[in-house]
């Protein structure tokens, strides 16, 4: 067996070219399999962690104002482990160099109590103290992002009082891993932040001495989370409760969940591409290998090897480039999967989160990689199993070329010998060109598929921040206001157009189906808040009757003319029947839409303002950004530009650099597959090349012939790969989605001929290097033998 | 026409001249010389035998004259242009304008037919018959459609000759052309090049180790470690049809 060994080193390192490129494939797939696997696990697992030891509750509810007393009832309701009542305010910080309004949620901690759920983990300092009410733990990312440290000092505005704010600890907790400004659908660290207060000191801030707004529970093992909802909501009715939900309606979990869900759809697309393509290629050069050495494997076959001797030697041969890729791939996947964790750790606040390298991960890539190039080997080996000594050592039949029909159709055309020579071959073995074609194909389609995610952001951005949002600031009232509270922004110089929007929490039935959302309500010739569609269209609200997005209609099961059952969150907790009449297909959200007459019918009241969209003169931002600071009725002001660029940096780093991994790596099947035609090609035409290059053809002549058959072949794979990847974009988009955010497939042209002009340059100068080969053709050498 | 000049490769002149041409081959460590030193003049239109036995530099030499190689020491003139300073750019144009070149095996190419073989080189050379009619000549033409696999070692070989000839070569340079065709088939394969020689021309080199071929010849050189050990000049050439081995 030892020189048999000796003799597949000596192969590997002879096709070492070939080898690469297939190692490359496949280490692509072992890569992306370990980068997003690792990835996921990791942020899992932290999550899990973090959960666990800071106790993250299982169950949420919200309420208008509950004596403290109410926890105690709520912890005897069967199946809830333990409750915990706090007061959750929003606040205005004054930041007097800023002219943007800065918001902050406060949370009540117990200073010196028991454990307590969504525990604070201290990163620096302490706990504020019982003693002294102005001490505050500041959020992580808050501090830095406005340089914040232990020992600052910040003027708060808190239910209409100055407070000033002493920042004691800096920390984060588990119920803000991704934190979000109400309104918002990106983190501005800048803008918003967390703290947390001691619980004294908010009670008397905020006039709510021994009650309480805000309650997270966590369940017993087992326990029925919809039977806790229900009895909370029970409970709760009187106080003004807004409805309990669990974790998966929980904010940053949910956006969590989200990403979890988008990295475990990308292990299930993308690795297996690579893998089929490297199966073929490891089938098409094992192929010719076992064709190039029939004679040798006769021979050693008539020396006395068994049949399984030789079988397993090019099988080794097969799984010798599985092990490098495993390799390659294994380095390249961690680097990538501590990148992409360090982006998730700028975005999901973590005590701690590495990328954490696990075995388990890395043994499941290497099976892949080891059955993929097994699978490829399989046609080879049985083909050398099979092969008799005999057989073997006399040559093989000449190869029988016809003339085909695209060929009688070149012979119309004037075809050249060259041209004919080119047809022919690529007749000859259709099945590599099949290989060939499709492979190049699978790379363009992975570019487009990749590409179009750029599209994609665009058009949601488009749609979201453009052609729906027409406002330039959502201006956020502290407690509903009249309509004077319009009049009154109207009336800041440089404001150009106020428009009252309200939102009001349901929830939306329709039999065993439960969802809960808002209904939002605007005027019924409202110009800064539309509803767009899929297409880009504005869809009218309707006169009666609920409007849906497409997301929520399909979640509840329901069609236009059905009707859903509401119920309001909250306020007089009224109900109500009313009938879906219209579907909107929209990218952000699964929500709800009325006119304000149809909320009103729901809410029994008249109309107050929770907030206001408002138009202004770009000249006069500052200055009315420094009015609406210092107005005390007003919580908080979102800037949709600040909105836009902070989302499109978010993209610009997560997505781009995703986008950049996946060029590269559609790129290497591009490579890996041309590569090897081209060597094939090459070895089967090399005496023919010679043979032009006697008869007094140029270099570049005979480089064409090569060149010729590639380019067709790469020039068949285009549109191919275009149709490929529409249906992998199309896929890739809709696993992306989630309640969260439903992404467009809405690619442009550009992606077309982006994936198109990369798959092409990548082919071009793999085939060029193979085609450099050709100033080597030794003519003298090749002449003298039989081919 | 590059810097290959005809002049002088007319009819009564030299074809090609050599002075003390050397080849070296350098595997390893190991130095081996094919040519030592070969002079040669062949006159335009004749037909050249070398003889010798294996190793003895023929195909070496036939190389270097074909343009295929280049000689280590010495200097080689076609008519008035010295071969041995041209480019590989100039050597191809060299290749594809004047010689014609025959193998022991045939090197056609299996992917076209008898006809489209020949079109190879009708495709690029200057003043080609047309592809038909060098296969009327080596009595091909009704085989023009088939494939060399369909073809007899023979009958491939007799492409491989219509394929030289079609371009009109000044020389052919034709290595162990009967080497692998029995002695019938060989002898059609012969008179096909006499037949160019008497008809276009054209100069004819004849690399063998069948001495019987020799009777063809104009003139015969005889080959011996890397040298011309003899040339024979031979008055009364044969008819291919009258030699027999």
């Amino acid at each position: 067996m030892r020189s048999l060994d000796l003799k597949l080193v000596r192969d590997l390192w002879h096709l070492r070219g070939q080898a690469i490129a297939i190692a490359l494939v496949l280490a692509a797939a072992t890569a992306t399999f370990v980068m997003s696997l690792g990835v996921h696990r990791s942020l899992a697992e932290t999550r899990d962690a973090y959960y666990a030891r800071n106790h993250f509750g299982d169950i949420f509810v919200g309420m208008t104002r509950a004596p403290r007393s109410v926890v105690d009832r709520i912890a005897a309701i069967p199946g809830v482990r333990r409750a915990e009542g706090g007061i959750q305010q929003y606040a205005t910080l004054n930041f007097p160099r800023r002219v943007v309004p800065v918001r902050a949620l406060l949370n009540a901690v117990e200073p010196d109590g028991p454990n307590h759920l969504n525990q604070v983990t201290l990163r620096q300092g302490r706990l504020p103290r019982a003693s002294d009410p102005g001490e505050v733990v500041a959020d992580e990312a808050f501090a830095k992002a406005n340089g914040l440290a232990v020992g600052s000092q910040i003027e708060a505005l808190i239910y209409g009082r100055k407070q000033n704010l002493r920042i004691v600890g800096i920390g984060l907790a588990p119920n803000f891993i991704y934190a979000l400004a109400p309104g918002d659908i990106i983190p501005d660290d800048e803008r918003f932040g967390v703290f947390w207060i001691g619980r004294k000191a908010l009670e008397a801030a905020t006039d709510r001495t021994e009650a309480i707004n805000s309650l997270s529970l966590t369940l017993e093992r087992g326990a029925s989370g919809s039977d806790v909802i229900h009895a909370l909501d029970s409970i709760l009715a009187p106080f003004g409760g807004s409805g309990a939900y669990g974790r998966k309606d929980h904010l940053s979990h949910a956006f969590l969940d989200n990403e979890l869900m988008q990295l475990s759809a990308m292990t299930r697309v993308i690795p297996p591409v690579f893998l089929l393509v490297a199966v073929f290629l490891v089938y098409i050069v094992l192929g010719r290998m076992i064709r190039t050495e029939r004679t040798q494997i006769g021979l050693i076959k008539a020396f006395g090897y068994s049949d399984w001797a030789i079988g397993r030697h090019y099988l080794k041969f097969a799984l010798a480039i599985a092990l490098l890729a495993t390799v390659m791939g294994t380095a390249a996947g961690i680097w990538m999967g501590d990148a992409m964790t360090r982006l998730y750790a700028q975005y999901y606040r973590f005590p701690f989160l590495y990328y954490r390298i696990s075995l388990s991960v890395i043994v499941a890539a290497a099976a892949l990689s080891f059955a993929a190039a097994a699978l490829g080997a399989i046609g080879g080996v049985r083909s050398a199993v099979r092969l008799t000594p005999a057989v073997a050592m006399s040559p093989p039949p000449p190869p029988a070329y016809r003339a085909g029909t695209v060929e009688r159709l070149g012979k119309a055309a004037g075809f050249s010998a060259i041209g004919h020579m080119i047809v022919r071959h690529i007749a000859r073995w259709p099945g590599r060109a099949v290989i060939t074609v499709s492979g190049v194909a699978l790379s363009g389609g992975l570019l487009f598929a990749t590409t179009q995610f750029i599209d994609s952001s665009r058009t949601m951005i488009d749609s979201f921040f453009f052609r729906a949002q027409r406002q330039d600031l959502t201006v956020t009232f502290t407690e509903p206001r009249n309509a004077s509270a319009l009049y009154a922004l109207a009336q800041v110089p440089g404001v150009l157009r106020v428009e009252p929007t309200r939102a009001v929490s349901v929830k939306l039935s329709n039999g065993k189906r439960i969802e809960r959302t808002a209904i939002e309500s605007l005027p019924a010739n409202s110009q800064l808040g539309l509803r767009i569609d899929r297409h880009g269209n504005a869809v009218a609200l309707p006169a009666s009757g609920l409007m849906l997005s497409s997301q929520l209609a399909s979640k509840l099961a329901v069609r236009i003319g059905d009707r859903v059952d509401v119920e309001m969150l909250g306020g007089r907790r009224t109900q109500r029947s009313l009938p879906v009449a219209s579907i909107v297909d929209e990218f952000v959200g699964a929500r709800a839409y009325s006119s304000e007459q149809t909320l009103e019918s729901i809410t029994r009241d008249a109309s107050p303002v929770g907030a206001a969209l408002v138009r202004i003169d770009p000249s006069a931002r500052d200055s009315i950004l420094t009015r609406l600071r210092d107005a005390p009725m007003i919580l908080g002001v979102t800037e949709k530009a600040a909105a836009l660029v902070k989302f499109r940096a978010m993209i610009d780093d997560n997505m781009l650099t995703m986008i950049a991994f996946y060029v590269a790596f559609a790129s290497a099947i591009a490579v890996g597959v041309v590569y090897n035609s081209a060597r094939i090609l090459f070895s089967e035409r090399a005496h023919e090349l010679a043979t032009l290059r006697v008869l007094g053809y140029f270099r570049s002549e005979v480089g064409l012939v090569l060149l010729g058959e590639l380019g067709l072949l790469v020039a068949a794979s285009l549109p191919i790969g275009c149709f490929v990847g529409y249906g992998m974009g199309q896929l890739m988009t809709a696993m992306f989605s989630s309640d969260l955010f439903r992404l467009p497939f809405a690619p442009s042209r550009a992606s077309y001929g982006w994936s198109s002009v990369i798959v092409l340059i990548a082919a071009m100068t793999t085939a060029l290097t193979v085609a450099r080969r050709v100033q080597k053709l030794d003519m003298v050498r090749v002449l003298k033998g039989r081919e | 026409m590059g810097r290959v000049s005809t002049a002088g490769a007319g009819a009564g002149g030299l074809a090609f001249s050599a002075e003390g041409l050397g080849k070296v081959y350098k595997t390893g460590d190991t130095e081996v010389r094919a040519l030592r030193g070969v002079d040669l003049a062949i006159p335009t239109g004749e037909i050249l035998v070398l003889l010798g036995p294996s190793g003895s530099g023929k195909s070496t030499l036939l190389n270097i004259i074909g343009g295929l190689d280049r000689p280590t020491s010495g200097k080689l003139h076609y008519g008035e242009t010295e071969l041995t300073c041209l480019n590989d750019a100039d050597l191809t144009r060299f290749r594809r304008d004047h010689v014609g070149f025959i193998f022991q095996f045939y090197n056609l190419i299996p992917s076209l037919t008898a006809e489209e073989n020949v079109r190879l080189v009708t495709d690029i050379a200057v003043d080609p018959m047309p592809a038909a009619d060098a296969l009327a000549l080596v009595g091909l033409l009704d085989r023009r459609d088939h494939y060399p696999a369909q073809l007899s070692g023979g009958e491939q070989q007799r492409v491989a000759v219509a394929r030289a000839i079609a371009k009109r070569p000044s020389v052919l340079l034709c290595d162990e052309p009967t080497g692998a065709l029995d002695s019938a088939t060989g002898i059609r394969v012969l008179e096909a090049l006499a037949q160019a020689n008497r008809e276009l021309g054209t100069t004819v080199v004849i690399i063998t180790h069948n001495a019987g071929i020799a009777a063809m010849a104009d003139r015969v050189f005889r080959f011996l470690d890397g040298r011309i050990a003899r040339i024979e000049v031979n008055a009364q050439p044969a008819q291919p049809s009258a030699i027999s081995w």
